[in-house]
């Protein structure tokens, strides 16, 4: 009898439409944990640079934690995995909301789904029955549509379901995969994935609940930290505003993206602002799975332009992304863009980005009026963004050059264009300015992903407190954001811990941001859930194993310290006066690179993992493949 | 007939009248009297007239509700100005102590424009009643509607004349002497389902063919649904009070 996990592993065959079994070792559970661990220790073993992302040998991983649909605060999150067509990278992206616990329920900790089916089908799932239903009338809909359109044709008020929107069928190359609604897993390009496999839904429904091997003990437990969350200085910010909050802290240091990173303050950010948005058009709070500190918020436009819309979140990406970051000050045009983006169902930070870049080149006369599809592309134009956002979501005139990715349209219009696509290793960055944030620089700088800030969320650098940052991490600069001292380890440290969260399966805001659950308690807890005997000290290092993993597997595939680096605006220009705090601040990349090689024990020249370190880890087989392929000797 | 007395017993919220504690008028036959030179508001009182006559006929019967209604809120939610209702006695003119008046215990509240959809509710009810989690063990459910923004919690109200008690063929269905809340006696169950058609809240649930019905039994009177609820949207406590829709 299993506890925590199903022990059950789906494998799906896509091709002839075969379907197997397989249990989890409890080697696999030990090594890799759950959820993030267990589709980057399979995509390293299935799927190695000779395979192209779109073809039907790229494999496609959705797996669960052991915490997921447990009591456990928002633990709620299901990872989405393969080799990315965006970046040519690791592709990798995890959402929140209930698709993730139903999966569990249905008795799976993971999916492996592989080859490409003959015509468009999604996959049902209902506990141990599995099929695959054609999905023809789907097409026609939007994202948000399909998953309401699966609900009613199953007739099941509580099935979940993960679907892609039109982008991706149209080819977009930053399609994302949503559930419940708006809940994206959008970065990297996995709805992408998904269309190419002609796998355009997957529906669950489970009845077999997880079970406790010592209800008792868990219980009180969660007990604990449910207080703990309660307790904490940031509870209320974040329960009424969730991530929005961001807006007017970055604003006040200084570092909030703004036109496109030319500057760090928007003048009208109090117009877009989360407590703009809690006061003016907030209905109520929403929430991810078992959440104690719903963050999410449900909105409503009851006047105006785009009355009638009505939507969950958005997020700070989304917010950030239609609003300072290409000039908008309508906080209703802001929320017009992210429905678009979702019901297209593109990534709202890549989309954000292309426009944004468009605009920053149309007002340098690089791009002409011509050249957009005689788009007026001016800062705060909203017509024009909205107009742009959906001709990437069909890959239509201008709109088609973007939708492959900033990089790739930088790339093919050449010239000055490429200095101004802000981007790492094909993955478009967020919309906090980098130059403000020196631990959050480094981390999309290294990212496995390409240029994302939640594979570190280096949060410890907010933290302003020169004791705290010499007792942890030795370095007392390493507590304040504009420094760059000690940003390696700040960095090493929130790896691991975003590991932790996504291999739990559990939320970013708690595990990183408040630093809920010490490796200790996590031990005690899944001990408590599994019946196993997991140690602090055995998880860290499994936490260490995959970011290990994870490096060695996009130094496979020719990533080198070279590769690790930002776009040229964050370290060679300094953000202009009005910033504030952040005024005259660049990105000290090299030196913050040296520190972060050095702690992870890779080569500071290469940024390759050294054969010592994946040894220790157990990480044998990479070794031999490393070596095998000439990148170790 | 009865004469009354109602006197404004509590104000939860903000009255601007003011309505104040204490103040007071009576019904006598057809006719509202107030002290001289006091007033009372145009709202409550329009709120509560369709109840004055019921409370002020006597019936001799089982169950009769009346008796247990004395408390009525008014009608503005920001206001929440309890007022008590008092029979006189026809001799004394003084407040009658009323039979059968003591206060139903205390039930889940559920306000579902306050619901997030977290589900929380339903995690810790699967754990303390099935030693796991899935909404298959859970006596509390959250039925959602994501693209209109609906999250409604589905759970036993505790009918004081509850329909699935009365409509269950074996007698299964009981009330614990204790809280009031529903009982089910599994042994004594044929799963026939007739409780949960009768239930017009859809508060109890047949997780499968074969099983007995799950119904909230108030975690002994502390339900700890209640207790984790993030935002409110549940509490433990007799409707009447501020918040419950």
């Amino acid at each position: 009898m299993s506890f925590g996990y199903q022990d059950r592993v789906l494998k799906v065959d896509l091709t002839d439409g075969s379907t197997a079994l397989e249990e989890l070792s409890s080697d696999f559970k030990r090594n890799y944990v759950g959820g993030r661990g267990f589709n980057m220790k399979r995509l390293y073993e299935r799927v190695p640079p000779e395979i192209d992302p779109l073809s039907a040998d790229n494999v496609f991983f959705v797996s669960v934690g052991p915490l997921t649909g447990t009591s456990f605060p928002g633990a709620a999150r299901v990872n989405f995995s393969a080799k990315s067509p965006q970046t040519g990278i690791l592709g990798d992206s995890n959402t929140g909301g209930f698709f993730g616990p139903e999966l569990k329920f249905a008795g799976y900790d993971q999916l492996v789904i592989e080859g490409q089916a003959p015509r468009p089908v999604y996959l049902y799932i209902k506990d141990d029955r599995v099929e695959l239903r054609p999905a023809e009338d789907l097409l026609e809909k939007d994202a948000l549509e399909r998953q309401s359109h699966l609900m009613e044709e199953l007739d099941d008020g509580r099935l979940q379901v993960a679907a892609i929107g039109p982008a991706a069928n149209n080819g977009v190359k930053f399609s994302g995969i949503f559930c419940n609604q708006v809940r994206a897993a959008a970065r990297t390009g996995m709805g992408l994935v998904m269309a190419s496999k002609n796998l355009q839904a997957i529906a669950v429904r489970g009845t077999k609940g997880v079970r406790v091997k010592r209800p008792k003990e868990f219980g009180e437990l969660i007990e604990g930290l449910d207080k703990e969350i309660r307790e904490h200085p940031e509870y209320e910010d974040r329960l009424m505003m969730g991530t929005t909050k961001l807006i007017s802290q970055l604003n006040e240091a200084g570092c909030l993206a703004t036109r496109h990173f030319q500057t760090g303050r928007f003048e009208d950010a109090d117009r877009v602002s989360g407590e703009y948005l809690a006061e003016n058009y907030k209905k109520k709070n929403k929430g991810c799975f078992s959440c104690t500190i719903p963050c999410s918020r449900f909105l409503e436009i009851e006047s105006g332009k785009y009355e009638g819309l009505k939507t969950e979140g958005p997020e700070f990406e989304g917010l950030a992304g239609f609003s300072s970051r290409v000039g908008v000050n309508d906080v209703k045009a802001t929320l017009k863009g992210v429905d678009l983006c979702n019901r297209y169902g593109m990534d709202v930070i890549s989309t954000s980005e292309c426009i944004s870049f468009s605009m920053e080149l149309y007002e340098r006369g690089i791009l002409t009026k011509e050249d957009v599809d005689g788009l007026e592309l001016s800062w705060g134009n909203e017509g024009a963004i909205l107009e742009l956002a959906e001709k990437i979501g069909r890959r239509e005139g201008f709109g088609d050059l973007l939708a492959d990715g900033v990089r790739s349209a930088a790339e093919r219009i050449g010239g000055e264009a490429q200095r101004y696509a802000m981007h790492v290793k094909g993955l478009e960055v967020f919309q906090a300015d980098p130059r403000g944030i020196k631990a959050y620089a480094l981390g999309f700088a290294v990212a496995s992903r390409g240029g994302d800030h939640l594979r570190s969320e280096p949060s410890f650098e907010f933290k302003e407190d020169p004791e705290e940052g010499q007792e942890r991490f030795g370095v007392p600069e390493s507590a304040f954001r504009l420094e760059y001292k000690g940003k390696g380890k700040v960095v090493n440290f929130h790896e691991k811990r975003s590991a932790f969260a996504d291999s739990l399966e559990v939320c970013k805001n708690t595990i990183s941001n408040m630093e809920i659950l010490s490796y200790a308690e996590g031990a005690k807890l899944l001990n408590a859930l599994t019946g196993m005997d997991f140690s602090a000290a055995e998880l860290e290092r499994s936490m260490e194993r995959i970011v290990n993993l994870e490096r060695a597997y996009i130094v496979r595939e020719g990533v080198r310290r070279a590769d690790d680096t930002l776009p040229r605006r964050f370290l060679e220009e300094p953000l202009p006066e009005e910033c504030g705090p952040s005024a005259g601040s660049v990105v000290e990349l090299a030196p913050m690179l040296d520190e972060y090689y050095e702690e992870h024990g890779w080569d500071k020249e290469t940024g390759i993992p050294k054969a010592e370190k994946l040894r220790s880890l157990g990480l044998e087989n990479v070794l031999a493949d490393l070596k095998s392929r000439g990148i170790l000797d | 007939m009865y004469d009354l007395k109602v006197t404004v017993d509590e104000v939860q919220g903000f009255c601007d009248l003011p309505m104040e504690e204490g103040d007071h008028f009576w019904v006598k036959g057809g006719r509202i009297i107030t002290p001289p030179g006091q007033g009372v508001c145009l709202w409550a009182l329009q709120s509560m007239m369709p109840f004055f006559p019921a409370k002020q006929r006597v019936i001799e019967e089982e169950n009769d509700w009346i008796p247990d209604t004395k408390r009525l809120i008014c009608p503005d939610p920001n206001g929440g100005v309890v007022f008590k209702i008092e029979r006189l006695d026809p001799q004394t003119g003084e407040p009658l102590e009323e039979k059968g008046g003591k206060d139903p215990p205390p039930r889940i509240l559920v306000d579902p424009d306050k619901c997030s959809g977290c589900r929380a509710c339903e995690t810790v009810c699967s754990l303390a009643h099935g030693d796991s989690f899935g909404a298959g063990s859970s006596r509390i459910r959250v039925e959602k509607d994501e693209p209109a923004g609906v999250d409604r919690p589905l759970v036993c109200r505790q009918c004081g004349d509850a329909p699935c008690v009365k409509v269950c063929p074996t007698g299964a269905l009981g009330r614990d002497p204790e809280t009031g809340a529903v009982t089910v006696a599994e042994e004594k169950c044929v799963q026939c389902g007739k409780c949960v058609q009768a239930c017009p809240f859809e508060g109890i649930f047949l997780p499968s063919a074969d099983e007995a019905p799950l119904v909230c039994d108030l975690c002994g009177g502390e339900p700890r649904c209640v207790k984790r609820c993030p935002t409110e949207a549940l509490k433990f406590g007799n409707a009447g009070s501020i918040g419950e829709s």
